[in-house]
C-alpha cells in the first residue's frame, strides 16, 4: 500500500479510510464492473434468481438441472457487479474562504477523505466545483493509483467562484448525466436560495448528501460595536448595531436556517449533515458519515 | 396672572434648538461611524434584520430604544426651556427697583420658609427676578440706616441674584428715605435748572419704574418724599406675633450712695402680648458675675441693677436668658439679647486753672466727687507764661483749662472755660474785638497787646462790661446746665457775649447773652461774662456775684467737670449704635490709633481734620478696644438699643375693615403704600425637575446602551 504525504489526507485518516467503503442505499448503474453488486443481472459468480426463457436468451444460462427435473427451461440469474459513480462537490465560492481553517480546506480534505475511499474502492470519483464550466468536466479518477491526482485537482481549486448554488448544481447535473452519490459540501449561503439547487439534485434521482459547513466565526459571531458588514462575494453591506437581542436573534435565524436546511433535505431523502469547521475531517469520517450510512 | 410657559429663547436660538431633534434622528439612521466588517455572507444578517424592516415602523422603532431616550432627553430639555411653571405674579412694568431692608429687624427668625426675615426677602426678590422677562431691567437697593446700591440696573438676571445673594443683615436701624431718594435719584433721571429761579428741565423724559419695598415696616413714616413717576410695592416681611425680648439699654456709672462703688444698669424690654420673665446675667471680661431674675409685664420694660463693686477696666456683658410662654428658649431676635458695656481705666481727665485766686472755684471743685472726675491743679496767673503752660497748651495734655479773668494769647489744644474774659481772636467778638481793631486778621500785632492784657489782671473788663443784668433764662437741656438752678442769682455787671455762630447760648440776661458755649475744632469753650470774684487794680476782691452761695454753684461746676473735663472712667461716650460713627479724643498727640472690633480685627485710624479720631467701622455690636501700640486706653460698646428694631412684631393695619391679618401701610409723602395682600408669591418653577429628570434619562441611556453593547 502506497503512503501518501498530503495535508489533504494525513497517514493516520488514510489508515482509517483504508477499512472503509462508500455506501449507497440505491444501487446504481456503472459502466464498468466494479466491485460492487448491480441491481442489473449479469455475469458474476453470485446467484441472483430464476426466470422462464423466453427466445434470445442465452443458451448458457440455462440451468439444465432443473431442466432435467423439471422438463421446464430456466433460466438462471446471475447479480452483476459493477463500479459507483462517486460525485463530491465542492463550493468554491468566496464565501467558502472564511473561518480558520477555511471552510474551503476543511471541504477539501472531506472530499479528498472520501474520495481516497472511492478510489481505493475502484470506485469512480469525480470532484467538481460548483463554478467549473459547463463543458469543463474533471477527470475521472479510478483506482489507487489516482489518489495523487486528485490531491492534485484539489490543491489547484483556490476560492474565487462566483456562480449561485442553483446555475453550479445545475451545471453539474448537464454535464454528470451519469446517477451515482453526490456529495455537495458548501454553507449554503446563497441569497436565492438552496432550496432550487437541491430539487435538481434530487430530480437526478441521485443518492444526495449535503454537508453543510459552517465556521465557527457564524455558528458564534463575535462581532461589537456598530458594523457595516460587507458582503464578500456581492458586496452587499447590512449595518447592524451589535446588542444581546441582536445576537440572540442571529443564531435563532442560524438555527432557523440549518433545521430548514435539515428538515428540506430530509423530506426529499436527502442526507443532510452539519459540519463545523472546528470538529476534526477524522472525527467527521468516523462517526457522522457512518452513522449517516454514506460510509461502512 | 399666571402664565404655564415663559419663554427663555429667542426665535432663532428656538429655530437653532429645532434642528436638533431631526438631526439625533438622522444621525441614528445614518449611524455616521460604522465600522465596516467583512463576512463570508450577509445572508444571515439580512435575514437577521430582515425581522425588524418587515415590521412596521413602530417595531423598528420599538427596537431604538436609544433613540427615543436620547429624543425624550432633548424634549425634557426644551421643555425646562420653556421654563413652565405656576401660581407667580406677573410683573407689570419694565423697570423694576428692590429695595431690601437688611436692618437689625430683618435678622428675626420668624420667616416662615426662610431662616429669617432677610432670606425670606431674598426668596422673594429671586423669585421677581426669575420672572423678569427679556428687555425687563431692574436694580437692588439694601437699605438700614443707610442705602446701598446693590446693582444697578441690569436685564442680566444672573447678575442680579449673584448680587442679591451678596447682600448681608446688619445690626442697623432703619431709614427708608435714604433708600428712597437713592432710587429716585437713579430711576428718574436728573433735573437741570436752566436759569436761577426758572423752571427745572427734566433732560430725559422720566421713566417709570416699580418700587419693590421689602420690610418688616420697623420705620416712621416717610415725610416730605414725593415718589414722581415711581410706583411703590410694599411687601411686608415678618409675622404679627413675633416675640422678642431686648435689652434696651446698658450703662455703668458709680453708685451716687456709695461713690467707691460701680453700678450697671441694665433695661429689658418685653416685645411681647403677654407677660414674661427672664434672668439677666453678667459677665465681666467673659466671667460670670451676676444674675438677676426680672419680671417683664406685656409691652413694658423692667431696670436691673447690678452692684459691681470697684470693677477695674474691662469690658460688661449682660445676656438675656429666658423661657418664653410658649417654652420657647430663644426669640424672634438674638442680636438684641446681648448687651455691652465698656469700663475704661480711672484716669481722671486733667484739668488747669489759672486763676489769680478765687475762693468760690476753689471750694466748689474741691469736693471729693470733684477730685474723683478730675485731677485739678491750680495755677496762677504766672503760669501762663512759662515754657510749661505752652508745651501742656500745644500737646493737649490738659482736658480743660479753665482761664479764671484771663485769656491766653492763643487758644490752647484743650477744652477752655473763661470767666469773665474773651477768648482770644476775633471769634467771640463779631468778627471785631473791642480790644483789637484789628479786624479779621489780628495776629500780628495782638501778641504784644494781649501779653499786656494777660498780666494785668481786670484791665479792659468794664470795656463792654454791662452793670445789673438780670438772668432770664438759661438752657436747662444743655448737659452744663443740667440741675443748675439760677432763680435768685444776681449779678453785679458782665459782658455781653456775641457768641459765634454754632454756639448756644446757656444764661440770657436783659442786657444778652452772657454765658455761652461753642464749639472750635474737636474742643468746647465755655464762656461766663461775669466774674465771680473780681480783682480790682489795688488787688482788692470783690464778688460780683452771688452765685456761690447757691447749691447751683458746685453743681454746675461738676457739670463742667463731668462734661468737659471729665475722664473716661464710665462709658461717658455716646452710646453708639452699629454704624455711626464714634469720635475718639485721647489725650496726648498720637497720630495713630488701632481699633480691635469684636472680632478681633484690628483697623488703624488717624487724627482727622478736626482733632479727633473718627471710627467709621462700628457694623458689629459688641466691645472695641483703642489701642495706642499695645496698650488698650479706651473701650467703647456698640449696641442695637435700638426699641423700633427690637421690636420685631409687624405692624397689623389699622383699618377697622382690613383684614386682620392684613399689615399696616407704610406713608411716603402724603401716600399710603398698601402692604400687598399676603406676600407676592414666588413663581414654581418646574425647570429643575424637568432637568433632574433629564439626568436620569441620559443615566438610564448609558445604562441601556452599555447592556446591549457589552452584556
Amino acid at each position: 500500500m502506497p503512503t501518501i504525504e498530503s495535508n489533504l489526507l494525513p497517514p493516520d485518516l488514510m489508515a482509517q479510510l483504508e477499512r472503509l467503503e462508500l455506501v449507497t442505499r440505491k444501487v446504481f448503474r456503472g459502466r464498468m464492473k466494479g466491485e460492487r453488486r448491480s441491481k442489473r443481472k449479469g455475469q458474476s459468480v453470485e446467484f441472483a434468481d430464476f426466470r422462464g426463457y423466453v427466445a434470445g436468451d442465452d443458451l448458457r444460462a440455462l440451468d439444465w438441472n432443473l431442466y432435467a427435473r423439471l422438463d421446464k427451461l430456466i433460466i438462471k440469474l446471475f447479480l452483476e457487479e459493477e463500479d459507483l459513480h462517486f460525485f463530491t462537490l465542492i463550493d468554491a465560492s468566496r464565501s467558502m474562504d472564511f473561518g480558520t481553517p477555511t471552510k474551503l480546506d476543511y471541504a477539501k480534505q472531506l472530499a479528498a477523505a472520501l474520495g481516497f475511499v472511492g478510489l481505493i474502492r475502484t470506485d469512480r470519483v469525480r470532484i467538481e466545483t460548483l463554478g467549473q464550466d459547463l463543458h469543463l468536466r474533471a477527470p475521472m479518477l479510478r483506482g489507487r493509483k489516482s489518489v495523487w491526482r486528485m490531491i492534485d485537482f484539489l490543491n489547484s481549486i483556490v476560492p474565487q467562484e462566483n456562480t449561485t448554488l442553483a446555475e453550479g448544481i445545475k451545471n453539474f447535473c448537464l454535464r454528470n448525466p451519469g446517477r451515482g452519490i453526490v456529495v455537495l459540501i458548501s454553507d449554503l449561503m446563497d441569497k436565492n436560495g438552496y432550496e432550487s439547487a437541491l430539487r435538481y439534485l434530487m430530480s437526478r434521482q441521485m443518492d444526495v448528501y449535503v454537508i453543510h459547513v459552517l465556521s465557527q466565526e457564524e455558528i458564534d459571531p463575535d462581532v461589537k460595536g456598530d458594523l457595516k458588514l460587507v458582503d464578500c462575494e456581492d458586496q452587499d453591506t447590512a449595518e447592524i448595531t451589535v446588542s444581546a437581542p441582536l445576537l440572540a436573534r442571529y443564531k435563532s435565524t442560524l438555527n432557523a436556517f440549518v433545521s430548514g436546511a435539515h428538515e428540506f433535505c430530509n423530506k426529499r431523502g436527502m442526507n443532510y449533515l452539519l459540519a463545523n469547521n472546528q470538529t476534526p475531517v477524522k472525527d467527521l469520517i468516523g462517526n457522522y458519515l457512518r452513522r449517516r450510512g454514506l460510509l461502512r | 396672572m399666571t402664565e404655564l410657559f415663559r419663554n427663555t429663547l429667542v426665535p432663532w436660538q428656538w429655530a437653532l434648538l429645532a434642528l436638533v431633534p431631526p438631526a439625533i434622528i438622522a444621525l441614528y439612521f445614518l449611524k455616521l461611524r460604522r465600522v465596516p466588517l467583512e463576512v463570508p455572507s450577509t445572508y444571515l444578517w439580512r435575514r437577521t434584520i430582515e425581522d425588524l424592516h418587515v415590521n412596521s415602523l413602530w417595531q423598528r422603532l420599538r427596537q431604538n430604544l436609544l433613540l427615543f431616550l436620547q429624543l425624550l432627553l432633548v424634549a425634557l430639555a426644551m421643555l425646562a426651556l420653556l421654563r413652565p411653571g405656576w401660581e407667580g405674579t406677573k410683573l407689570d412694568g419694565e423697570r423694576f427697583i428692590f429695595l431690601v431692608d437688611n436692618s437689625a429687624s430683618m435678622s428675626a427668625t420668624d420667616a416662615s420658609e426662610a431662616k429669617n426675615r432677610l432670606e425670606e426677602a431674598k426668596r422673594i426678590v429671586g423669585g421677581l427676578i426669575d420672572q423678569m422677562d427679556s428687555g425687563m431691567t431692574a436694580m437692588i437697593i439694601s437699605f438700614a440706616d443707610t442705602p446701598q446700591v446693590v446693582q444697578e440696573f441690569t436685564d442680566n438676571r444672573r447678575l442680579l441674584l449673584e448680587r442679591l445673594a451678596s447682600i448681608e443683615p446688619s445690626a442697623r436701624g432703619t431709614d427708608l428715605r435714604g433708600a428712597l431718594d437713592l432710587a429716585d435719584g437713579l430711576a428718574n433721571p436728573g433735573r437741570v435748572t436752566v436759569q436761577e429761579g426758572g423752571a427745572e428741565v427734566d433732560v430725559v423724559e422720566a421713566q417709570p419704574a416699580t418700587i419693590y419695598i421689602f420690610s418688616d415696616g420697623r420705620f416712621e413714616d416717610v415725610k416730605g418724599f414725593s415718589l414722581g413717576n415711581l410706583e411703590p410695592k410694599y411687601v411686608p416681611i415678618g409675622t404679627f406675633d413675633a416675640k422678642n425680648l431686648a435689652i434696651t439699654a446698658f450703662a455703668t456709672r458709680r453708685s451716687d450712695a456709695k461713690p467707691e462703688e460701680r453700678q450697671g444698669f441694665v433695661q429689658v424690654a418685653n416685645l411681647t402680648n403677654s407677660p414674661q420673665k427672664a434672668v439677666v446675667e453678667i459677665e465681666f471680661d467673659g466671667d460670670f458675675l451676676d444674675a438677676k431674675e426680672v419680671e417683664l409685664p406685656t409691652g413694658e420694660t423692667a431696670g436691673v441693677v447690678f452692684p459691681l463693686a470697684d470693677a477695674p477696666a474691662g469690658s460688661l456683658t449682660a445676656k438675656l436668658k429666658y423661657e418664653l410662654d410658649d417654652g420657647s428658649r430663644h426669640d424672634a431676635l438674638a442680636i438684641d439679647d446681648v448687651a455691652y458695656a465698656a469700663i475704661n481705666n480711672a484716669a481722671p481727665g486733667e484739668v488747669l486753672v489759672i486763676s489769680p485766686g478765687n475762693v468760690g472755684l476753689d471750694v466748689a471743685l474741691a469736693t471729693e466727687r470733684a477730685g474723683r472726675l478730675a485731677k485739678i491743679r491750680f495755677e496762677g496767673l504766672d503760669f501762663l507764661t512759662t515754657d510749661e503752660y505752652k508745651r501742656a497748651a500745644e500737646t493737649g495734655v490738659y482736658r480743660l483749662i479753665i482761664y479764671d479773668q484771663c485769656a491766653p494769647r492763643s487758644m490752647p489744644r484743650a477744652n477752655t472755660l473763661f470767666i469773665g474774659r474773651l477768648p482770644p481772636g476775633a471769634t467771640w467778638r463779631g468778627g471785631i474785638g473791642p480790644e483789637d481793631a484789628s479786624g479779621a486778621n489780628p495776629a500780628p500785632n495782638k501778641t504784644e497787646t494781649e501779653a499786656e492784657a494777660d498780666t494785668k489782671p481786670a484791665s479792659s473788663r468794664f470795656d463792654s462790661a454791662v452793670a445789673g443784668p438780670q438772668i432770664i433764662d438759661w438752657d436747662r437741656a444743655q448737659p452744663l446746665m443740667a440741675n443748675v438752678e439760677l432763680g435768685y442769682v444776681d449779678i453785679a455787671d458782665s459782658l455781653v457775649l456775641d457768641p459765634p455762630p454754632g454756639a448756644a447760648v446757656l444764661i440770657d440776661s436783659t442786657i444778652g447773652p452772657i454765658a455761652a458755649i461753642a464749639p472750635r475744632d474737636a474742643f468746647q469753650d465755655v464762656v461766663l461774662g461775669f466774674e465771680i470774684f473780681g480783682h480790682e487794680d489795688d488787688g482788692s476782691t470783690t464778688a460780683n456775684t452771688n452765685w456761690p452761695r447757691h447749691l447751683s454753684f458746685p453743681t454746675f461746676w461738676l457739670n463742667v467737670l463731668e462734661f468737659l473735663g471729665g475722664g473716661t472712667e464710665d462709658s461717658n461716650l455716646a452710646p453708639a449704635h452699629p454704624g455711626s460713627p464714634v469720635e475718639l479724643r485721647p489725650a496726648g498727640n498720637a497720630t495713630e490709633l488701632t481699633v480691635v472690633d469684636p472680632t478681633g480685627k484690628p483697623h488703624t485710624i488717624r487724627r482727622g481734620a478736626e482733632d479727633v479720631f473718627q471710627f467709621y467701622d462700628t457694623g458689629r455690636t459688641g466691645i472695641y478696644e483703642v489701642r495706642r501700640g499695645a496698650d488698650v486706653i479706651e473701650r467703647f460698646a456698640v449696641n442695637l438699643f435700638d426699641r423700633n428694631e427690637s421690636d420685631v412684631r409687624v405692624r397689623p393695619s389699622q383699618d377697622p375693615q382690613a383684614n386682620s391679618e392684613q399689615a399696616a401701610d407704610i406713608r411716603i409723602g402724603h401716600f399710603d403704600v398698601k402692604a400687598e395682600a399676603g406676600q407676592t408669591p414666588a413663581r414654581k418653577e418646574a425647570w429643575k425637575a424637568l432637568l433632574i429628570a433629564a439626568l436620569f434619562v441620559l443615566l438610564a441611556e448609558w445604562y441601556i446602551y452599555n447592556r446591549r453593547v457589552y452584556a
